[in-house]
């Protein structure tokens, strides 16, 4: 545990400037690792997918690259932080 | 906007006399879209393959075998006449044949010569420091050779303590031993020899002293070598003697074994037969045209109505574009081509797609460079594939340079001076200062040229403002797909309700900010209204897909965030380069070169990144975003009966 005097003195050591930077990390890191985590699953699928028909390369991308949203919403959280 | 190429049903009947003049002529023309007959009860059944068609794939297989072993390539074309190469094909492909089958034969003899010699070389090398004649290893009635290899050193006394009668040859670098011994004392031998991990080496089948036999067999791997050699530049004179004759014949017999054929893609009976098919439209005259011609008359063409909805869909599609939006068509195809009923949305994107990728990247030097770098590549290459896309890169970097000079940016520097919110940033240019314009969003200010850096908030506004832009332009263009198919109320429920939701929120969300007092009640109102007419149109998968709306509209923001992280590579690889040059003036020299080296390198590096990030981001837009309002795809390609000649003419 953590006393209460050591979280003061950490937190004016971080400053509130800190906290929102690293809340802002936070934001982009969750997202960032969940959108690439989604997409992997997609993009292995889609490859398969693409070496049984390349006609599938356009659907491929598109549902590739739909988990991406997830990171922007991230990105937006980060700079309302800000 | 614009709608596929219109298309005829055409129906083609004639006797079967005048079947091989048909098909001549609807091959020469190149117009008609053959549908293939599938054999029902009218009683029509398809027919078989002309007599000739055996043949001609016999020899087009012998040519394309004889071609890929050659390795041929589609080089400039020489036009040949049909008829000289049809004359010369039979004599001159057997030549070939036997010239190129002998050639093989010989190469692959050699081949396995080479690894024979190769082979026996090895077993030689071993015994080449004991200069012992091979013929004095065998045909002993009392002595024991062991010729092998050891792990260790071998010492002499390790033998001479077993046995006193001994002949030893050993080689301290190859530890390559060989050893006379009489019969008498040969398992004790093999028992120290087995201690030091002894293993038998093959003796040479021909006698004679190892390094002379090694001499022999190096000159026979050297004369076969330059014998492959010299075989492998007659096959590469064959290959660039014939290779406009394997690209001609392959083209006469390709068009022979296509016509021969069609007879299996129609209807005939006893002695008529039925070509149904598509031709576009403004063509459909040349086309009767030419059957006439060709038969005098006696095959009758005539044009069919479209029967249903059902096979509305089912036309084949040939693009209805412009040259200049003519390349988008590629990013259409790497979709799905629109189907015959759909508007082909390809003007829409040769606007959207340029527009949406100049304002992500928007910086004039990487303007000039990837433009520079496409036309180059334009005029470099010749293929049919790289040319629209490179039209398409240049598209997009007109629009780069606009946006360019709207954000004042240039390889990531700012060209104009910034003053505000207490801060002062130099601009490339001395005498370009930003003018502030407005207010932005969360006390930023709006000013010209646009400093993304320093408004992002703002630029998400705005990135989200031109996504819900180019989101109701997918809603207007579903609206009318689907008027025209379903009528109005299908169109006003299904997609006009998105645009009601969306005035809606915007109506309320302007009253709950206090812009226009009083406003978020009727806003509410206008919102249930729309989600009321939603779940009409599209049932209750209606509401349950409203959330996406945000999210299409939020994923737009990837305009400036995208943009920015180009941005802050250039700068950060400026702020690199400049401060290894400015950091020590004592050492200019050094650190300057290593300075250019890294702007360069770094760059080049953000150059590449900047075709790709804004070009997928820009097309992922177009797919996801904006098709997905209006767009289903699935048209098949129109795929006329003909062939487009290159190395053959009539």
């Amino acid at each position: 545990m953590v006393d209460a005097g050591t979280v003061a003195v950490a937190t004016q050591m971080i400053g509130d400037a800190g906290l929102k930077a690293i809340g802002a990390g936070i934001a982009i890191t969750g997202t960032g690792l969940a959108s690439g985590w989604a997409e992997k699953e997609i993009g292995s699928a889609a490859i398969g997918a693409m070496a049984e028909n390349e006609a599938l390369f356009g659907k491929g991308l598109i549902l590739t690259v739909i988990p991406e949203t997830i990171v922007i919403f991230g990105l937006v959280v980060a700079l309302l932080i800000k | 906007m614009s709608r596929p190429k219109r298309m005829t049903k055409a129906v083609i009947v004639g006797h079967k006399s005048v079947l091989k003049g048909t098909i001549d002529s609807l091959h020469d023309s190149n117009l008609l879209h053959i549908e293939d007959f599938i054999e029902d009860e009218s009683g029509f059944k398809i027919s078989k393959p002309f007599q000739n068609a055996e043949e001609a794939s016999k020899k087009l297989v012998k040519i394309r075998s004889i071609a890929n072993y050659l390795g041929i390539e589609r080089t400039k074309p020489v036009v040949q006449k049909t008829n000289a190469v049809l004359r010369e094909l039979d004599a001159k492909l057997d030549k070939l044949d036997s010239d190129i089958a002998e050639k093989i034969k010989i190469i692959n003899k050699y081949d396995t010569d080479l690894k024979n010699i190769e082979a026996k070389k090895k077993e030689i090398l071993p015994f080449l420091s004991i200069n012992l004649d091979f013929d004095y290893y065998r045909g002993y009635e009392n002595l024991e050779v062991f010729a092998g290899s050891v792990k260790e050193n071998l010492e002499e006394g390790l033998i001479s303590r077993v046995t006193p009668a001994y002949e030893l040859f050993f080689d301290a670098n190859t530890k390559t031993v060989v050893l006379f011994v009489a019969k008498t004392d040969a398992h004790k031998v093999a028992e120290v020899l087995q201690a030091l991990e002894f293993k038998e080496l093959r003796i040479p089948e021909r006698g004679g002293v190892p390094s002379e036999l090694l001499k022999e067999t190096e000159q026979k791997e050297a004369d076969t070598s330059i014998m492959i050699v010299s075989l492998k530049a007659e096959v590469e004179s064959i290959r660039s003697q014939y290779t406009d004759f394997l690209l001609a014949s392959d083209e006469v017999l390709s068009i022979e074994n296509q016509k021969a054929e069609l007879p299996l893609r129609i209807a005939t009976s006893g002695n008529a037969f039925v070509i149904e098919g598509w031709v576009p439209s403004d063509k459909y005259d040349i086309l009767v045209n030419s059957v006439n011609d060709a038969t005098s008359g006696r095959a009758y063409v005539t044009s069919i109505g479209i029967e249903d909805e059902e096979e509305e869909e089912h036309i084949p599609v040939e693009y209805n574009n412009s040259k200049s939006v003519a390349p988008m068509q590629e990013i259409m195809n790497l979709y799905s081509r629109p189907k015959y009923t759909e508007i082909d949305p390809s003007s829409i994107i040769f606007i959207t797609f340029p527009l949406i990728y100049g304002m992500i990247l928007g910086d004039i030097g990487y303007a000039i460079i990837l433009g520079a770098m496409a036309l180059a590549i334009k005029s470099l290459v010749k293929s049919d594939a790289v040319k629209p896309l490179m039209n398409i890169l240049l598209y997009c970097q007109i629009s780069t340079f606009i946006f360019g000079i709207i954000y004042g940016e240039f390889l990531g520097f700012p060209l104009a001076s910034l003053h505000s919110e207490g801060e002062n940033v130099a601009g490339l240019l001395p005498f370009w200062n930003t003018i502030t314009l407005f207010p932005g969003i969360s006390g930023e200010e709006f000013t010209f040229p646009v400093h993304r850096a320093h408004m992002v908030m703002t630029m998400i506004g705005v990135s989200v403002a031109v996504g819900l832009l180019h989101l109701n332009l997918g809603y207007i263009l579903g609206f009318i797909n689907i008027s025209k198919h379903h009528g109005l109320k299908h169109a006003v429920l299904e997609k006009g309700s998105w645009m009601i939701i969306e005035l809606g929120v915007l109506f309320a969300a302007l009253g709950y900010f206090g812009v226009i007092s009083g406003l978020t009640n009727v806003g509410v109102v206008i919102l249930l209204f729309g989600i009321v007419m939603l779940t009409m149109g599209e049932g209750i998968k209606g509401p349950v897909e409203l959330p996406s709306l945000m999210g299409n509209a939020l994923s737009y923001a990837r305009i400036i965030a995208v943009g920015l992280s180009s941005i802050y590579i250039a700068s950060t690889i400026n702020t690199i380069a400049f401060g290894m040059i400015w950091a020590d003036h004592s050492k200019i020299g050094l650190v300057a070169i290593a300075a250019i080296i890294v702007f360069i390198l770094g760059h080049a590096l953000n150059t590449v990144l900047s075709i790709i990030a804004p070009g997928l981001h820009s097309l992922r837009l177009q797919y996801v975003e904006f098709f997905g309002k209006f767009y289903q795809g699935g048209g098949k390609k129109f795929n006329p009966f003909g062939y487009i000649r290159k190395y053959t003419e009539e």
